[in-house]
C-alpha cells in the first residue's frame, strides 16, 4: 500500500511539475473562466434576472466547459514521443497511473474552480452563504466526479483520430448526474437553505465520484494497453 | 455466416415483418380508442415496444462489452456492435414517435421528463460508442474503446435515472408492469404484446444478420493480413 501511494505520489509530482513549468492548462482554463464571466455579464439582462438566482448554473457550466479545455490535454505530454510507453514499461500498476492523473487533474481544476468563484463574486457581487463546508463538499465531490470521468475518456479520445473534439460527446451524456446534483445543491446553498436539504446532493455526488473512480481505475488498463 | 444462423435470421425476420404488419392492422382497425387521449394513443403500440427493444439491446451491449474486455473474443465484440446498431435504430424510433404523441397529449414536442431524458442520453451514449469505434487506426483499439464506453454507459444509467427522476414525472405511469397486474384493456394488451413480439423478432433478425456480416468482415480482414503481419502496400515493385 505504501509503495502504491509513493508510486502515485511520484507520478503526481511529475504532472504537477510539468504544469508548474508550462502553466499551459491552468492558464488557458483560467483565461476561459474570466472571459466567460465577462460574456455572461452581457448574456442576460441584470435588471430582469438576479445573478444570484442563476449563478449556480452559470458557475457549473463555466467549470465544465472550461474543464473540458484542460482535461482534453491530460495526456498530451504522454502522447508526444511515446512517453506513455515509458510509463507503462515502469513497474507501476495501471490503476495507479490513472489515479495519479486524476489527482493531478483535480488539483489543476480546483485552482480554476476557485478562480471561477472569485470571478463570479467579483463581477456579480454574489454571496456564497454562511457555512463554507457544504459548498466545499458539493464543489469538491462534483469536480472529482467530473475529473474521474473526463480523465478516462481523455485517455480514449487522445488515442483516436477525432482527438479532443470527441471528448465532450463522450463525457457530457455521462455527466448529467453531476450537473443536476451539483447545480441544485449549489443553488440551494446560495439561497441559504439548511444543510439537511443539501445532504442528499452531497451523497449522490459522492456516489457518482466513487463509481466513476472505481470504473476508471479498472477500465484504464484496457485503454492504454497496446 | 453459417447456414443455421442465416436460416434462423431469415425465419425471425419474416415472422417479425409479418407481425409488424399485423400490429399495424390491429392498431388502425381493431383495437378500441383510448378514452382520454383519443386516436393519438395508438402510437403507444409502436413506441413502447421500441423502447423495450432499445433498452434490451443496450443490456446486450453492456454484457458483451464486459465479456469482450475480459476474454477479447471477437465473436463477443461482433455481438456487441450488432446489438448497439439495433439499439440505436430502435432508440431513434422511440425518440421520433414520442414527440408526435407528446405534441397532442401534452401540447409540447419535448418535456424534460425522466424517461425522455434517459432515452435521449442513451442515444448519445450509443453515438459515442460508434464514434469511438470508427476513429482509431487500429480496429482492435476501437473495439476496446467502444467496450469501455459501453461499460461506463451502463454503470451511469442508474445514476442518470435517479438524477433525472428528481424532476416531477409527466410521463404516463406504468400500465402493464405493475405489482397488482396490468390495468390495460385486454384488447390493448393483446395489441401491445403483438407489438413487443414483432419488434423483438425484428431486432433479433437484424442482430443475427449484422452479426453474420461482422464475422464475415472480420474473416476477410484476418484473411488478408495473417496474424502479426502488416498489410502489404499494393502496387509497390519490390
Amino acid at each position: 500500500m505504501r509503495e502504491y501511494l509513493s508510486q502515485i505520489g511520484a507520478l503526481l509530482r511529475k504532472d504537477l511539475m510539468l504544469e508548474l513549468r508550462t502553466r499551459e492548462r491552468v492558464a488557458s482554463m483560467a483565461a476561459f473562466a474570466v472571459l466567460v464571466g465577462i460574456l455572461f455579464n452581457y448574456a442576460f439582462d441584470r435588471s430582469l434576472v438576479r445573478p444570484q438566482d442563476i449563478a449556480a448554473g452559470l458557475i457549473w457550466m463555466t467549470i465544465v466547459f472550461g474543464g473540458m479545455l484542460g482535461m482534453g490535454r491530460s495526456f498530451r505530454t504522454e502522447e508526444e514521443e511515446d512517453a506513455m510507453q515509458g510509463i507503462l514499461a515502469s513497474p507501476v500498476p495501471r490503476d495507479a497511473i490513472y489515479l495519479a492523473k486524476v489527482a493531478a487533474n483535480l488539483l489543476i481544476l480546483l485552482v480554476v474552480v476557485i478562480l471561477t468563484f472569485f470571478v463570479f463574486w467579483l463581477f456579480f457581487g454574489l454571496h456564497f452563504g454562511g457555512d463554507p463546508l457544504p459548498l466545499v463538499m458539493v464543489v469538491l465531490l462534483g469536480t472529482l466526479g467530473f475529473v474521474a470521468v473526463s480523465t478516462l475518456f481523455s485517455a480514449v479520445s487522445s488515442r483516436t483520430s477525432m482527438g479532443e473534439t470527441l471528448l465532450p460527446i463522450l463525457v457530457f451524456p455521462v455527466l448529467v448526474p453531476v450537473v443536476i446534483y451539483g447545480v441544485s445543491g449549489t443553488a440551494r446553498i446560495f439561497a441559504g437553505r439548511p444543510i439537511a436539504e443539501i445532504a442528499g446532493n452531497i451523497r449522490m455526488l459522492g456516489a457518482f465520484a466513487l463509481v466513476a473512480l472505481a470504473a476508471g481505475a479498472i477500465l484504464f488498463r484496457f485503454v492504454v494497453e497496446e | 455466416m453459417t447456414g443455421k444462423l442465416r436460416g434462423t435470421a431469415l425465419a425471425a425476420g419474416i415472422l417479425g415483418v409479418g407481425l409488424v404488419l399485423v400490429v399495424h392492422w390491429l392498431v388502425f382497425f381493431w383495437v378500441s380508442t383510448e378514452r382520454s387521449m383519443g386516436v393519438v394513443q395508438r402510437i403507444f403500440y409502436i413506441h413502447v415496444p421500441s423502447a423495450w427493444v432499445a433498452f434490451f439491446a443496450f443490456g446486450i451491449v453492456a454484457v458483451c462489452s464486459v465479456v469482450y474486455l475480459w476474454l477479447e473474443d471477437e465473436r463477443v465484440d461482433a455481438a456487441a456492435v450488432s446489438a448497439a446498431e439495433g439499439g440505436m435504430l430502435f432508440t431513434t424510433i422511440v425518440l421520433v414517435t414520442g414527440p408526435f404523441w407528446g405534441k397532442i397529449a401534452w401540447g409540447a414536442w419535448w418535456v424534460w421528463e425522466p424517461r425522455l431524458t434517459l432515452t435521449l442520453l442513451l442515444w448519445f451514449i450509443y453515438l459515442g460508442y460508434f464514434l469511438v469505434r470508427r476513429s482509431t487506426e487500429n480496429p482492435q483499439k476501437g473495439k476496446k474503446f467502444a467496450a469501455v464506453v459501453g461499460v461506463v454507459g451502463v454503470l451511469d444509467i442508474p445514476l442518470i435515472h435517479l438524477s433525472v427522476a428528481w424532476f416531477r414525472s409527466q410521463h404516463p405511469g406504468a400500465v402493464v408492469l405493475k405489482p397488482e397486474g396490468p390495468t390495460l384493456d385486454p384488447g390493448m394488451l393483446t395489441t401491445l404484446f403483438t407489438g413487443l413480439g414483432a419488434f423483438t423478432l425484428l431486432f433479433l433478425s437484424l442482430f443475427m444478420y449484422r452479426y453474420g456480416l461482422e464475422r464475415l468482415t472480420h474473416a476477410r480482414a484476418v484473411g488478408r493480413t495473417p496474424a502479426g503481419q502488416e498489410p502489404q502496400p499494393q502496387g509497390v515493385a519490390s
